[in-house]
């Protein structure tokens, strides 16, 4: 299955785990596309830097759009308002220009 | 390709969630916003509210929303109001200001609201339309049932049916509900909307509008076709 990538921005008052936003977009997903299309998008986490904020998760390549809804609909983090701001998307880890 | 925002609803007392806004909108990449004002206020609370914006590199345009209830009323607010904006959106508030609105060339964007039920975008209403629809996203974020979803995908069907432009606005009143215009792309085309369409949406439309509309108000601009021209023997 060829994958995607995404590298995305949290925007939060507070310091955000991985825990807390894996369970925030597996939720989002959950209520808008339900279990077939959480496994169809089958996002996975790949790296996550809380000191940045900065967060790559990697998603089925055909489901582009699905992936970027669900982000566009998440609007908790743990238990505090938060923003997920998808700010490039490659085929490839290295494409995104993470160091 | 440049994206525009033309609904943003920032509060004007709060100079930090303004500022928190503007940087937002510029890490999603926007170039320009829509400010929605209102219309008595101050010209120094202005140049602080686009001052706010300037500095992340965000290019304001203001915009006023009109609500009434009759067409006299709406004929009024356009007279006053239409030299002083950028941007004319009328909110449909009922079938026969909807009509009017679509078809007033002064009219830039009408909207509707989900919350009221008896008026939507129908297809007497796209017939007529000289307006762009715009859709704000930002009552999916705060949506209880999937009624407003339903409204949604029924007003792009209709625009859709009859060709008419759409706007993706994200109708942000904070900072936390300002989205990128690829994830309001991404919401429109997942309700209906031709991946073309979506991104349109977001770029070459709003773009057309801010730039006729600015064209309308230089000083050269006599009417439609007709420009001063200066320095010429």
């Amino acid at each position: 299955m060829s994958r995607r990538y995404v590298r995305i921005k949290i925007c939060s008052p507070v310091t955000v785990t991985e825990e807390q936003f894996t369970q925030a977009l597996t939720a989002s997903i959950m209520k808008y596309f339900g279990e077939v299309g959480l496994s169809r998008i089958a996002p996975k986490l790949i790296r996550f830097d809380s000191r940045r904020s900065s967060v790559i998760v990697g998603f089925a390549k055909e489901h582009v759009v699905e992936m970027q809804a669900a982000l566009a609909f998440i609007r908790q983090v743990g238990e505090s308002e938060a923003l997920a701001l998808p700010l490039k998307t490659s085929g490839t880890i290295k494409g995104l220009g993470v160091a | 390709m440049d994206f525009l925002d033309l609904h943003i609803l920032p509060k004007v007392d709060d100079e930090s969630s303004c500022t928190r806004t503007a940087q937002l909108l510029a890490l999603s990449g926007y170039k320009a916003v829509g400010l929605t004002v209102p219309t008595g206020l101050l010209r120094g609370r202005l140049e602080v509210l686009r001052a706010c914006f300037h500095d992340s590199g965000i290019e304001v345009f203001l915009r006023v929303d009109l609500t009434c209830s009759k067409r006299e009323e709406l004929l009024k607010l356009l007279r006053r109001f239409r030299s002083t904006f950028d941007i004319i959106g009328v909110k449909c508030t009922n079938h026969s200001l909807a009509l009017v609105a679509a078809r007033d060339r002064r009219v830039d964007l009408i909207f509707f609201s989900p919350a009221t039920r008896n008026v939507w975008f129908d297809d007497s209403i796209a017939n007529i339309s000289n307006a762009t629809l715009e859709l704000n996203l930002s009552v999916l974020f705060e949506m209880t049932n999937h009624l407003t979803l339903t409204r949604l995908m029924k007003d792009i069907r209709v625009a859709r049916r009859h060709d008419v432009n759409v706007v993706l606005s994200s109708g942000a009143t904070s900072p936390f509900l300002v989205r990128a215009p690829i994830q309001l792309a991404a919401i429109a085309e997942i309700l209906g909307l031709s991946k073309q369409q979506a991104i349109d949406g977001v770029s070459t439309v709003p773009c057309k509008i801010v730039e006729r509309n600015v064209d309308r108000l230089s000083r050269s601009y006599v009417e439609e076709g007709v420009k001063t021209i200066t320095g010429m023997n």
